[in-house]
């Protein structure tokens, strides 16, 4: 191939409108999946703050308490749970098991990873309440 | 990283949320609403360790996820050299503050 013709070929690109997302609830809630990662992100660097309080020993620690805190946390768990079933709901596809050489129905594994969600949350809200007393 | 933080995001996220971001300010006795009993769990190295898993993996999986989101809304540009490094770099970053901050906050302490 020449450099001439080298040089004429090009990636042909169709053109995507920037609202293309709004177009369909499908796409919607794709886009919406993606972005529960920001707000989740935001609140875990406010988790950062948190510990970092407790370097200005008892008289200088303050947890955060306001309502607007409250309010962010709610819609922050919103878009966790929103990241969790979606995410959790996934394993069923990705995940292929095989006991006694027949494989294990997909529906299984989606409710084995909701089960481990169920445990490990009661687990880590017991420790955090427990020795919160 | 992507799987994992995804994994750890889904699993232990919203229960942090609902009872440290939500009940613990509206009143129910939290380990973190006071300085003593937050202190004496955060020099816990499980407690440590456990602290790094929950932050610094999602913030791989965040970090892949926010980039390719760009992408999704028409910014090419996030699939660059400079966009990985800004994105992917700021995971690392997040990760090593992390380990600094649980090193420097509370001494280590098996009780």
């Amino acid at each position: 191939m020449s450099a001439a013709t080298e040089g004429a070929t090009r990636v042909y690109r169709r053109p995507m409108p920037s609202g293309w997302w709004t177009r369909r609830a499908h796409y919607f809630w794709y886009i919406v999946r993606e972005f529960t990662a920001l707000p989740m992100a935001v609140w875990l660097l406010w988790f950062l703050v948190e510990i970092q309080r407790a370097q200005n020993g008892p008289k200088g620690y303050y947890p955060h308490s306001s309502t607007g805190f409250v309010i962010f946390s709610v819609i922050v768990l919103l878009f966790a749970l929103y990241h969790s079933v979606t995410f959790l709901s996934l394993a069923g596809v990705i995940l292929h098991f095989r006991v006694l050489d027949r494989p294990i129905p997909s529906r299984l594994i989606v409710l084995s990873q909701f089960g481990l969600w169920l445990v490990a949350s009661a687990v880590v809200a017991f420790v955090l309440v427990y020795f919160g007393r | 990283m992507f799987a994992q933080g995804g994994v750890i995001a889904a699993v232990l996220i919203p229960v942090h949320v609902l009872v440290q971001g939500i009940l613990g300010p509206l009143g129910v006795p939290v380990v973190d609403r006071h300085y003593d009993t937050w202190i004496s769990i955060l020099g816990n190295p499980i407690v440590k360790l456990y602290l790094l898993v929950l932050i610094a993996f999602p913030f791989f999986h965040f970090a892949h996820r926010l980039r390719y989101l760009l992408v999704d809304l028409g910014v090419p540009a996030a699939k660059s050299v400079p966009a990985q490094v800004i994105f992917y770099g700021g995971a690392v970053a997040v990760t090593l503050f992390t380990i600094w901050l649980l090193l420097t906050t509370a001494p280590l302490s098996l009780g």
